[in-house]
């Protein structure tokens, strides 16, 4: 994969540009009483079942029985049971708990990370590699396959040369190269919609009407169709649709007229991107010629900037957790969970100080052997002589 | 300034005016003879420039052809490739820039911009041209618009197959263009291409502000222009420019700049000017060695005719000139010699004359003198002879008269033959120490009181010490004095003063009288010249004698009517005394 991780440490800080990467490994390694499945519902996981009083303040977790950590001791919580008592009302709880920092996570005296996911770590070296051993005794059942070597930082071009010469078995790769690798034979595993890409003012010196009209400038549909290979999903909203169910909601049209009329006499703005990516630079030069088409001038830059073009990953199958990740990733204060999710999102972009631009799935190519990919626990091969070159 | 100078400098300017007249004409011509050169040089560049446009024209249109031909553009018109396969295409072909457009030129695939896709071609290309026609049409400058601003570059379109799209390339103007005509030494292209790329044969032009006025030039008059930049202070690092305008379809693509060094005509210039200077240099010493020589003939003679004059002036009439030679310098000092001979001669023949009047004017004084008691003499000797015919008594009363009267009048001729014989026998001064202040003091008292002649003394301040034979100078005071008293017979004012002069002291005595004519002043000091009846004329030679032996000089100022005012000048050091 393309992110380094230092560490599979849920309770650790994590690089921004890996926040997808370490989401996508840690349910595999690591576990919480509850979990969210793939409509955003809460699914008992460590715990089988949980009851709340009336006032929602003291809630109490069963804890599910034939736990075995990753050394092979039981988890059993005292009773059998888990209680988490408050004197305020806890009608988060759930979404909390499903959070990967509230993992079950035991810190052996070596130092190493125990939990009691269906892969334990059997090998973590630094940013470079890692290697995930099937738990064997995993309450759901000893995964199909024995373990899975993990080769981080690797390149996207070098992933494929892997695939391709048979030194792995899944390489990561562009939504918009999909459709070529399949073509090559290729096997192709993508998540929903987890990655949105958006531009951010940095700054608070470009006024409302030139981010404006930088919204209105942009040509969602043909970066999606053209740049991204109809891979995408263009949209104005954080949050992809299959998350919020709503992001259709916010205007996506772009209006060229109204936007040179917004931004008429509007000064320069500094661009940055990341140059070296291969779906941002793309992206950011035609949002500069869309901008240009409207009268906006966009410096290319790669220090300081008013105005950059990001990937944020979508962090957790519940928009609430999503969106509270979001706009900690944007630095923006997310109004109380009182208010509706749309209401949230909409204030986030409200003043357009993020612009989403297109949500973007995860995709893996995969030898034709690799089966039910991108979910680990459930990943099997389907023999030796079946797992083919693409 | 001498002669000598004069000519000196005459000869040097008229040597040095001459070679810089030379000499400029000689820069003048050459600096002429390299500008011709200079313009064929610079407009055969600029054939050879069009030539080279030319040739890579045809080079691009085949490359053009050759993508607009290929599976590729098939591909991208029928949407099965991806937008940037023209990256592939123009990198096969070394183009720089390359488009794949539809008939009404919206964009494909573009290489060099791939994002573009989607909008259109603004190469400044005419839609709507008939596929033959765009195989027909040539290369030309475009100004390409490019993410971070617009590049030119020469450009050529091709239809594809079909006609379902126009695929448009171009290449770069860059350095291999310009390192590529052959330029010749001391020669070099520079291209300003729009908006503000200045390159050479080496690549970008650093520094290139001194270029920017000519350039300018050239853009807002979109023709030819000239323009000569010094790159530094030394003349030598001078280039001159020729500014060519680069334009297409009415827009300026950009300026080719030939520029040719000044260099070799800037050290041949020098070189002529130094040879110049040098010859200049040689033919002033030569100058001024044969102007030396000539002066050595002509002033020589010159100055030494000077000095002869001089020393006429100061009396030497002996003075000879020799010279040797035999023109008018020659003739001139023979006219000088000739007049000094003369002059010696008039002088001789002058003094003998005046030696003659002198002898004269004592004979006639002398007779004068010596008549008037010879007459009483003989009245008297007469009066005794006839007296000695009366009786005794009364000769004895005649004989005491006349005794009485022959002794007195024995005793004036004794008195003039004394006063002859003093000035005759006017002895050396003894000097010493003497207050001339005090000596005037002392002089004066005597003739105080000697109504109707009133004396003013206005003595000068401090004490005047020369050295001086104090009796002489006191006779001399004293004749002025007498003089002065005798030209006021019915009185006036006697005015005696003393005054420092540089160096000395001056007195002056002033009287009055009926003054004096200016034939009367000349003469006044020659011996024996008196205006009185009775004098002798020698009270003022007796003056100018004593003077003259105190180193000093007396002289009179005098009008008739107006009184005389003599003056007694004498030197303040004098001798070991003061």
């Amino acid at each position: 994969m393309r992110a380094s991780l230092k560490t599979l440490d849920p309770f650790a800080d994590s690089d921004p540009q890996a926040l997808g990467a370490r989401a996508w490994l840690l349910p595999a390694v690591f576990e919480t009483l509850v979990r969210f499945d793939e409509h955003g519902d809460p699914q008992p996981c460590l715990a089988t079942s949980w009851i709340h009083d009336a006032a929602r303040k003291r809630w109490v977790f069963t804890a599910r029985e034939n736990v075995l950590l990753h050394n092979g001791t039981p988890w059993s919580p005292k009773g059998g049971v888990i209680e988490v008592p408050d004197d305020r009302p806890l009608p988060d709880i759930l979404r909390e708990l499903a959070r990967p920092s509230h993992a079950i996570v035991v810190h052996a005296e070596d130092g190493s990370l125990i939990g009691t996911g269906p892969f334990r770590i059997e090998r973590w070296d630094g940013e470079k590699s890692a290697r995930l051993a099937a738990h064997g005794g995993y309450w759901a059942g000893r995964p199909f396959v024995d373990a899975i070597e993990i080769k981080m930082g690797r390149a996207l071009r070098d992933q494929e040369l892997d695939l391709e010469s048979g030194k792995t078995d899944v390489a990561e790769i562009l939504v918009r190269d999909a459709r070529r690798l399949r073509q090559k034979g290729a096997g192709i595993s993508a998540t929903p919609s987890m990655e949105t890409l958006a531009l951010v003012f940095e700054n608070s010196r470009s006024p409302d009407v030139l981010r404006e009209a930088l919204a209105l400038s942009i040509d969602r549909a043909t970066i999606n169709n053209v740049l991204l290979q109809k891979q995408g999903e263009p949209s104005a909203a954080l949050l992809p649709r299959w998350l919020s169910g709503y992001s259709f909601v916010f205007a996506a049209a772009r209006n060229v007229a109204r936007a040179k009329q917004l931004a008429a006499t509007s000064p320069p703005l500094v661009f940055a991107y990341d140059r070296q990516d291969p779906i941002l630079r793309p992206v950011g030069e035609r949002i500069a010629v869309n901008a240009s088409e409207a009268g906006i001038i966009l410096r290319a830059s790669t220090g300081p900037a008013d105005v950059r073009l990001i990937s944020l990953p979508i962090t957790s199958r519940d928009a609430w957790i999503a969106l509270e990740d979001l706009a900690a990733m944007l630095k923006l204060s997310l109004p109380p969970a009182t208010s509706g999710l749309f209401e949230a999102e909409s204030a986030l972009l409200n003043g357009y100080r993020v612009i989403p631009l297109v949500h973007l799935p995860q995709a893996w190519a995969t030898t034709g052997a690799v089966r039910d990919w991108p979910r680990l626990a459930d990943v099997w091969l389907d023999s030796l002589d079946a797992k083919a070159k693409p | 300034m001498t002669f000598r100078t004069k000519l000196l400098l005459l000869t040097s300017l008229t040597v040095a005016g001459a070679v810089a007249l030379v000499t400029g004409a000689v820069v003048v011509s050459t600096r002429r003879a390299f500008e011709h050169i200079d313009v064929a040089r610079r407009e055969a560049l600029l054939d050879q420039f069009r030539r080279e446009l030319d040739a890579r024209g045809e080079e691009l249109s085949r490359r053009v052809e050759q993508v607009a031909s290929s599976s590729a553009v098939e591909q991208i018109t029928s949407g099965v490739a991806e937008y940037d396969r023209a990256q592939a295409e123009a990198q096969a072909q070394s183009l720089d820039f390359l488009d794949v457009v539809e008939p009404d030129l919206t964009i494909i695939s573009s290489a060099h911009w791939p994002v573009r896709f989607g909008y259109k071609n603004d190469w400044n290309i005419s839609p709507g041209i008939s596929p033959q026609d765009w195989r027909a049409t040539k290369s030309f400058l475009a100004r390409i618009p490019l993410p971070e601003g617009t590049a030119v570059a020469l450009v050529c379109a091709r239809p594809a197959p079909g006609g379902k799209a126009l695929v448009i390339g171009g290449r770069k103007l860059n350095p291999e263009l310009l390192k590529s005509l052959g330029i010749a030494p001391g020669m070099r292209a520079l291209l300003w291409l729009a908006p503000d790329d200045l390159i050479d044969a080496q690549g970008p032009v650093e520094n290139a502000a001194k270029l920017e006025p000519l350039i300018a030039q050239v853009k807002a008059s979109g023709r030819e222009s000239t323009a000569t930049v010094q790159w530094r202070a030394q003349r030598s690092s001078a280039e001159a420019f020729l500014g060519l305008p680069l334009s297409e379809r009415g827009q300026l693509m950009g300026v080719l700049l030939a520029g040719t060094s000044l260099r070799e005509e800037t050290d041949l210039e020098n070189a002529i000017v130094w040879i110049g200077i040098m010859v200049g240099g040689s033919g002033i010493a030569i100058g001024v060695l044969l102007g030396w020589w000539t002066t050595l003939r002509v002033t020589h003679p010159v100055e030494q005719l000077a000095a002869g004059a001089r020393a006429v002036a100061a009396g030497d009439w002996s003075t000879r000139v020799e010279v040797s030679s035999h023109d008018e310098i020659g003739e001139l000092a023979d006219s000088f010699n000739q007049m000094t001979r003369q002059l010696v001669e008039q002088r001789d023949r002058a003094i003998q004359a005046e030696r003659v009047a002198a002898w004269r004017e004592l004979a006639r004084r002398l007779a004068h003198e010596l008549k008037n008691p010879l007459f009483p003499l003989q009245i008297t000797i007469e009066n005794l002879q006839r007296a000695r015919e009366r009786s005794a008594s009364e000769f004895d009363e005649v004989f005491r008269e006349g005794t009485t009267t022959l002794l007195a009048e024995l005793s004036n001729l004794k008195t003039i033959v004394a006063r002859f014989s003093d000035f005759a026998r006017m002895p050396a001064p003894q000097f010493e120490r003497v207050d001339v202040n005090e000596l005037v003091r002392g002089v004066t008292k005597l003739y105080e009181g000697r109504p109707p002649i009133s004396l003013r003394l206005e003595l000068a301040e401090g004490e005047f010490w020369i050295a001086a034979d104090s009796d002489q100078l006191r006779r001399a005071l004293g004749n002025l004095l007498l003089n002065a008293m005798d030209a006021m017979p019915d009185g006036g004012t006697l005015h005696v003063a003393t005054e420092s002069i540089k160096d000395g002291v001056r007195i002056s005595v002033a009287d009055t009288g009926r003054g004096l004519t200016p034939e009367e002043c000349e003469r006044l000091f020659t011996p024996y010249y008196t205006t009185k009846h009775h004098g002798t004329g020698l009270g003022l030679a007796i003056v100018q004698s004593v003077v003259t032996d105190h180193h000093g000089k007396v002289s009179v100022v005098s009008e008739p009517g107006s009184g005389s005012r003599f003056m007694i000048e004498l030197p303040l050091k004098q001798g070991d005394l003061i």
